[in-house]
């Protein structure tokens, strides 16, 4: 069974300026499937699509051709995100609230019932580690804290499936460690994650297939068998799939 | 139902933080400088001048505070990102929508009705006694700051610029001063083309006409029948503007 399924979706990007149209590929006729349970990474450079198709799945974004599918329903579809939980590369939170009433709106929001949204607030922010900044201003968190309370509003509803995008971007190697730990915890429990990541290394460590974008096209799939016990397996896989769309050249060493 | 409710409140509790009591703070020098005033040039006349002084001063900071806030209420958030987070979760757009423009209103609401009680007082104390009228007249300034909320909301989602919206929004608010006199002008027009765009304009812009309490005070208590037609155009007026709003914001990728 499939978490997500794009059937050779399609998305070009439109943009009219001054009366001159512009257009840029997101995605081209990507197939990709997701199964349920399983740890799925999507690497690619900037502009592969990575972001794209996540903004497709959360439904942020109407594909221009093909279909989407999430937990066995076609997007965009309001319903299906009470069974998602999404945290994007920044923490877009609004930043005059508190963590318990950030926390709380989005509890609201994800149709957490009322009589128990307190307990879950609290218990998630103590499992994210913020259980000593409940009542502060998210103005006056850190960054990596920042990135905690968003993973907190991402899980608060016991999703069946868990999108990160780019989860370890930015973090010290401790939070890296712990988002790791996360989640394969999150694998443990039954629950679909696919996460966005430059980061090779990370990707090695904690999925179990892995897409290569390139191009907003799907390049390539591995299974961990591939590349388990094979140094640089991933890495030669993923240079040789990839291929540079940012209009920079290689840095010479001549 | 629930998770206008949530938005609503996180809206309310964020224009409080942003210090949008500062109004009443504005309102109290105005009135406290009028009243230095007044009684140095008016001593006979005090309770009328501090009455039309204080209801003037009360409308037109909230029409202020109002159109400010709408105006940057969603592209704000499209700007922060916060927005993005947020509809990734299950929530419509017009009920995330309602529950933005609706903790607005209730944010200048409490600031128009804070400084409607403490201006009632000061009339009080100057041994003024038309408070069934008051309360008219404040009820007339809350319908004309709906109004112009919602026209504000939809010119910002509309032309997604801050500036053009806000310019937008003083030209209507001053063209609605104006709807009767533009179409007398457009029925004495010999010339079709300027005769259908001044209808145009006459019948876009808000009629404040319908909330001009001042001509019904000085003929007596204003009429229950009369309220309630300006109570019927605000909502009509408010809710085209808020369909029109949703269409828009409907079609926004992020």
């Amino acid at each position: 069974m499939n978490a997500i399924r794009f059937q050779k979706v399609g998305k070009i990007y439109r943009r009219s300026h001054l009366g001159r149209l512009t257009e840029s590929v997101g995605l081209d006729g990507l197939d990709l499937d997701v199964r349920e349970g399983e740890v799925f990474g999507l690497l690619g450079l900037n502009g592969s699509g990575k972001t794209t198709a996540i903004k497709l799945i959360m439904g942020l974004h109407l594909p221009t051709t093909g279909d989407v599918e999430v937990l066995g329903r076609r997007m965009p579809d309001v319903e299906v995100l009470a069974r998602i939980g999404y945290a994007p590369e920044a923490a877009y939170l609004n930043k005059s609230l508190t963590g318990r009433e950030n926390l709380r709106l989005f509890a609201a929001l994800s149709r957490v019932p009322a009589p128990a949204r307190e307990a879950k607030v609290e218990s998630m922010m103590t499992k994210v580690g913020l259980g000593h900044a409940l009542d502060k201003r998210l103005s006056e968190y850190s960054k990596g804290m920042l990135q905690r309370a968003s993973l907190a509003q991402a899980l608060i509803h016991d999703p069946e499936l868990v999108i990160l995008d780019e989860p370890v971007t930015g973090l010290d190697p401790l939070a890296i460690k712990e988002v790791r730990a996360l989640i394969l915890w999150l694998k443990a429990r039954g629950k679909t994650v696919l996460f966005s990541s430059h980061d090779i290394s990370e990707v090695e460590k904690v999925c179990d297939r892995i897409g290569i974008l390139s191009g907003g096209r799907l390049a390539r799939t591995m299974t961990q068998d591939e590349w388990r016990g094979k140094p640089d397996a991933l890495e030669n896989a993923f240079a040789a799939a990839v291929t540079r769309t940012d209009g920079v050249g290689e840095i010479r060493l001549d | 139902m629930e998770t206008i409710k949530a938005v609503f409140s996180y809206t309310f509790r964020e224009h409080v933080r942003n210090k949008v009591w500062l109004g009443g703070a504005l309102f109290g020098l105005v009135m406290l400088a009028g009243g230095l005033v007044v009684s140095a040039l008016a001593a006979d006349e005090r309770g009328r001048v501090m009455l039309d002084l204080g209801l003037a001063a009360n409308e037109i900071i909230a029409l202020v505070s109002v159109v400010f806030l709408t105006v940057h209420l969603i592209l704000q958030e499209i700007e922060s990102r916060s927005v993005f987070l947020i509809l990734t979760h299950p929530v419509r757009r017009w009920h995330y929508l309602m529950g933005r423009f609706l903790g607005t209103l209730g944010a200048v609401g409490a600031g128009l009705a804070a400084m409607g009680l403490a201006h009632w007082a000061l009339l009080k104390l100057l041994g003024w006694g038309g408070d069934g009228w008051y309360l008219a007249a404040w009820l007339c300034s809350f319908g004309k700051v709906a109004v112009m909320g919602a026209l504000a909301l939809l010119l910002s989602l509309a032309l997604t610029s801050e500036a053009a919206a806000m310019a937008f929004s003083v030209f209507f608010w001053i063209l609605g001063h104006f709807s009767a006199e533009l179409r007398f002008v457009a029925d004495k027009s010999g010339n079709a083309l300027l005769r259908s765009a001044l209808l145009v304009f006459s019948w876009a812009a808000p009629d404040f006409a319908h909330f001009d309490y001042r001509n019904a005070w000085h003929a007596g208590a204003p009429d229950p029948r009369w309220m309630a037609a300006g109570a019927v155009y605000a909502l009509a007026y408010a809710g085209a503007c808020f369909a029109l709003s949703v269409q828009v914001f409907e079609q926004k990728e992020f």
